[in-house]
């Protein structure tokens, strides 16, 4: 039995699913589902479909460079049967998935965050300029604890005489 | 039951006067790479039957024969699937061959563009239909074989076709 990866969207193939297609000059094509196997026929290219693994690791979206897959390469040697070897492997199989699903997360969450510190940095620039929308600009004078404290911004003095004089 | 296959009938392969009416294939249409699925989507999506009375197959071994049209499925009703017997005539031949054009032969189908089912669950379909002329007992005419054959053909004992093939599916 051997778990095999979808040509069209690298998810692995459990035995019983899938239909498998040999091209004339014998590439075999391996699909998970009729979803995979019909986006296929319609000449499809994976790397351009948005929720393929293929697209995501082109994009960087997805990780592509890590230890783990060193594990998961395919090797065409057969290897003859050791007990404890085979124990060793079905022990070491969890822990490396573990490893790898948490490194994964963590590059997109990097990849992510820094949308958040930008959303964030705009969410502070409306409130600033835009809160006379929701509040009058007397309320907020009266009361201090209304508006957002003032963040110093240093301000480099070779930008400052790059800026050309306004007419 | 007849008419039912007639209208899941393979583009390309026109069934005879002898089942009475004519269909006109649904051809595959120039595919687009539009990411919703259009009205001509749907026509190129064929849906792939049995080898049946009518079906063009192509010969894939250096027996003569280059097209060979089957007039008869051995061994079933509905038709014949990856790795059965048909019985063909021959429609187009190579001129200096070992067999010619309206010869009678047996064959044997060694690519489908039907999905057959494997004992492990998993499902396999080539890319069109292809068949290897055989005798009556089962041995092969020509020899060579050109292209990728299925290892059902090992069940269905035609060992000697798997021995001259240049690439086990």
């Amino acid at each position: 039995m051997r778990l095999e990866k979808c040509w069209f969207c690298s998810s692995t193939i459990y035995p019983g699913h899938g239909i498998q297609f040999v091209r004339n000059d014998a590439k075999i094509f391996r699909f998970c589902r009729s979803k995979c196997h019909k986006n296929f026929k319609m000449k499809r290219n994976p790397r351009k479909v948005k929720w393929t693994k293929a697209y995501r690791r082109l994009h960087g979206k997805d990780m592509t460079q890590d230890s783990t897959f060193e594990f998961e390469r395919k090797r065409n040697r057969p290897q003859r049967y050791d007990r404890i070897n085979t124990e060793k492997v079905l022990q070491a199989i969890p822990k490396i998935s573990k490893v790898k699903a948490t490194r994964e997360k963590a590059h997109i969450t990097k990849r992510l965050s820094v949308g958040k510190i930008n959303r964030k940095k705009g969410d502070r620039r409306e409130l600033e300029q835009s809160i006379s929308l929701v509040k009058a600009p007397s309320v907020l004078k009266e009361d201090a604890t209304l508006t957002l404290p003032k963040q110093k911004v240093t301000v480099s003095y070779a930008q400052t005489e790059n800026t050309p004089m306004e007419e | 039951m007849a008419a039912r296959f007639l209208s899941k009938s393979s583009s390309g392969s026109s069934l005879l006067g002898a089942l009475g009416t004519s269909l006109v294939g649904v051809g595959s249409v120039a595919r687009q790479t539009t990411s919703k699925l259009t009205y001509s989507d749907i026509f190129f999506q064929q849906q792939r039957t049995f080898v049946q009375m009518g079906t063009k197959l192509k010969v894939v071994d250096n027996s003569g024969a280059k097209r060979v049209m089957c007039i008869q499925a051995l061994k079933s009703k509905k038709g014949a699937k990856l790795g059965d017997i048909i019985i063909g005539s021959v429609k187009e031949a190579q001129p200096r061959g070992k067999v010619k054009k309206g010869d009678v032969v047996y064959g044997v189908v060694v690519r489908a563009a039907m999905q057959r089912g494997r004992c492990d669950g998993s499902h396999v379909r080539f890319d069109d239909n292809a068949v290897v002329l055989v005798n009556k007992q089962g041995e092969p005419i020509g020899t060579r074989v050109f292209g990728p054959v299925p290892h059902e053909l090992r069940k269905k004992k035609h060992v000697k076709i798997l021995a001259l093939a240049e690439h086990i599916a």
